[in-house]
């Protein structure tokens, strides 16, 4: 039978143990110890600074150990009650992530306030907006109220770009 | 002392300003609430850049009107299109929505904002005795006792609804891991900095909960655009008629007390209140059989609690510095900005301040009563906003009130990345409260950790010897096993035959 996934509500099948269901818990322990190795590069404080309290090494790998024996006992739980099995992401979700990246390069290299407009229009079109009209309206409407209210009333300053140029002269 | 108090609460009804703010915030609220997606936290987290340039009262005030707002506003959907507004209203779908496709979804709301007002009013009241009584017990708190406090806020994380207690303590490490990142506050060392000077104080909150709240949650519905919503009409909204009251007034008391002390719990929040608060309801009822069919009980019980926890939340935030929630997570990281320092001490230096936050939360509930009566049918109608529409305006606040705070592009990066690691969090069963609640906690538990041992020369097992510590460290113990001894118990329970 098939049961809704707890994020999306989409039907999935029931699962049985699989090697990549363990993917997950290995991911943690890849991270532990990155995270590990990391922290004993920090640089050793002299014992006059550092007295009866500890290295700043100490703590994060301190965490890692205990998130390593949390991960155990999360091996535990995924072989006892293995998970359901997940599809995989739509296309819009895919490419959502997709216009993250986008604007954030063109926000660094062109101007924030020209790339706000257009992954706002690109969103709503590929979440399913057919009309164009209304697609460019709240892209060109939300970036003017989001600039002005930001500009004018909090007082901040975007950074310069193409357009951003010409306002700030 | 109690006349300064109650003058500091007054003070809020007789500033005009403040009360537009409040009054245009409670209708912000409800919007939020009610959208499904928008919950108080997100909503929060998304509005928290905007009171930058406010005083610390009104930029508070903001935050506190709409976490006490969207939190009744979840049952808008809840019961009209039978998907919680806010994960808070999840228990009033049960009874809510099944009243509502009877036809009688006007009855259902408006037992709804009677549960919730009385629920946010006896928690703010409690809130108002409470908090000052409990910051009198912290002044005498040491190093061990917070750090123990903090130890015992993080198992607390095992317990909390979403996800399970071994996911939910590892996104709290992992949250508290994220905390390290920075210079290293006693020693000024590096840490995980990767050369990125802008990361020397750490990583801003802010951009960090505007990515695992909105962002994520902006992924979460792109995966959902194709599931269709019932949407129920609704004539008007209706108070609860007198046999409604003789049914649910003993439901409404005992969910003002269970949401109360949930929300006190450090990280417990209005979630895990609604759903005990539903559960007991139906426990006490002389008719069981009538829930999960439109039982205003159901309703009653769920609602009161959710709202009484709002108040219960407050306390370990203002007291100690521990949020009670993921919410009042976002609310400590706004006193934090506007100078203001939780913890005992907020009590002596700036008592003014934190009574006006109580009168706000007061006001907040009054008016959330009056909006829900005379406007709830309005306020449905937000549910009908397409999706395709608002989320990406929700994606443009997001990153730009995330660059907002240190206008740095660097916040940018680190939203949409926290955004898709929040994404990846929830697809796999892991909650993101807690990773809010760890990266905010992790400084304290570090620090006290670091002046404990000094304190004792290096002897950490001294700490157990103290007895407010060995205390919280103990209640720490039990708060991580609590999920597994309640499950021993309804295993044992479900395994003894009942005798006649």
């Amino acid at each position: 039978m098939m049961q809704p996934d707890d994020v999306t509500g989409r039907a999935q099948a029931p699962g049985r143990l699989r090697w990549f269901d363990l993917g997950l818990p290995g991911t943690v322990f890849v991270f532990c110890a990155a995270v590990i190795h990391l922290s004993m590069t920090f640089e050793e404080v002299p014992e006059i600074i550092v007295g009866d309290s500890m290295q700043p090494r100490v703590f994060p790998i301190f965490l890692m150990v205990v998130m390593g024996l949390l991960n155990i006992a999360l091996i535990l739980q995924i072989t006892r009650n293995p998970p359901k099995r997940l599809e995989l992401e739509p296309k819009a979700t895919w490419f959502s992530v997709v216009l993250m990246v986008a604007f954030y390069i063109l926000a660094e290299h062109v101007d924030m306030m020209l790339a706000l407009p257009a992954v706002i229009f690109c969103m709503c079109r590929l979440w399913g907006e057919t009309r164009l009209w209304v697609a460019a309206l709240t892209a060109v409407i939300t970036t003017c109220a989001i600039f002005f209210s930001f500009d004018l009333v909090l007082e901040v300053r975007f950074p310069r770009g193409v357009l951003t140029n010409i306002y700030y002269g | 002392m109690v006349a300064d108090a109650l003058i500091s609460m007054l003070s809020v009804l007789s500033d005009p300003y403040l009360m537009g703010l409040i009054l245009i915030t409670t209708v912000g609220g409800v919007v939020i609430g009610a959208l499904p997606g928008l919950g108080a936290t997100t909503g929060a987290a998304l509005l928290l850049p905007f009171t930058l340039t406010m005083d610390p009262v009104p930029a508070i005030a903001v935050l506190t009107t709409i976490y006490v707002s969207a939190t009744f506003a979840g049952a808008i959907t809840a019961i009209l299109i039978n998907t919680p507004g806010t994960s808070a209203a999840a228990a009033t779908c049960l009874d809510g929505f099944p009243l509502a496709q009877r036809g009688e979804a006007g009855r259902a709301l408006g037992i709804a904002v009677v549960a919730s007002t009385v629920g946010g009013i006896f928690s703010v009241i409690v809130l108002s005795i409470a908090a000052p009584l409990l910051a009198r017990v912290a002044y005498e708190f040491r190093p061990p006792e917070y750090f123990a406090l903090t130890v015992f806020g993080l198992s607390m994380l095992a317990s909390i609804s979403e996800g399970g207690a071994v996911k939910n303590l590892m996104g709290g490490l992992f949250g508290v891991w994220l905390a390290t990142i920075g210079a290293d506050a006693s020693t000024g060392v590096e840490r995980f900095m990767f050369g990125n000077y802008e990361l020397y104080e750490g990583l801003n909150f802010i951009p960090v909960l505007v990515g695992l709240f909105a962002i994520s949650e902006l992924l979460v519905q792109s995966t959902t655009l194709k599931l269709a919503m019932e949407h129920i009409a609704m004539k008007a909204v209706q108070l609860p008629s007198m046999a409604d009251y003789r049914k649910i007034w003993r439901t409404v008391l005992r969910s003002c007390g269970i949401g109360t002390f949930i929300g006190i719990l450090p990280a417990e929040g209005a979630t895990v209140a609604s759903m005990i608060g539903y559960a007991e309801a139906k426990r006490w009822s002389r008719t069981p059989e009538e829930f999960g069919k439109g039982a205003v009980e159901g309703i009653a019980g769920a609602e009161t609690a959710n709202n009484a926890a709002t108040g219960g939340a407050m306390v370990p935030t203002l007291v100690l510095g521990i949020p009670g929630s993921g919410t009042t997570a976002v609310i400590l990281v706004g006193l934090m900005v506007h100078g203001l320092r939780p913890g005992p001490y907020l009590f002596t230096e700036q008592l003014d301040k934190v009574y006006a936050i109580f009168g706000t939360m007061f006001v907040a509930n009054a008016l959330f009563f009056v909006l829900g009566l005379f406007a709830a049918k309005l306020f449905a109608r937000v549910t009908l906003v397409p999706r395709n529409i608002l989320w990406p305006v929700v994606f443009a606040f997001s990153v730009l009130g995330s660059y907002a705070l240190a206008q740095s592009m660097l916040d940018v990066y680190v939203a949409l990345i926290f955004g898709v690691i929040g994404y990846l969090f929830r697809r796999f069963g892991f909650a993101v409260a807690p990773v809010a609640i760890g990266l905010i906690l992790g400084e304290m538990v570090e620090t006290n950790l670091q002046n404990s041992l000094k304190m004792f020369d290096g002897a950490w097992w001294e700490i157990g010897t103290q007895p407010l510590a060995a205390l919280f460290l103990v209640l720490a113990v039990l708060g991580i096993m609590q999920p597994y001894i309640v499950g021993w118990f309804r295993r044992r329970k479900a395994t003894v035959p009942e005798c006649d």
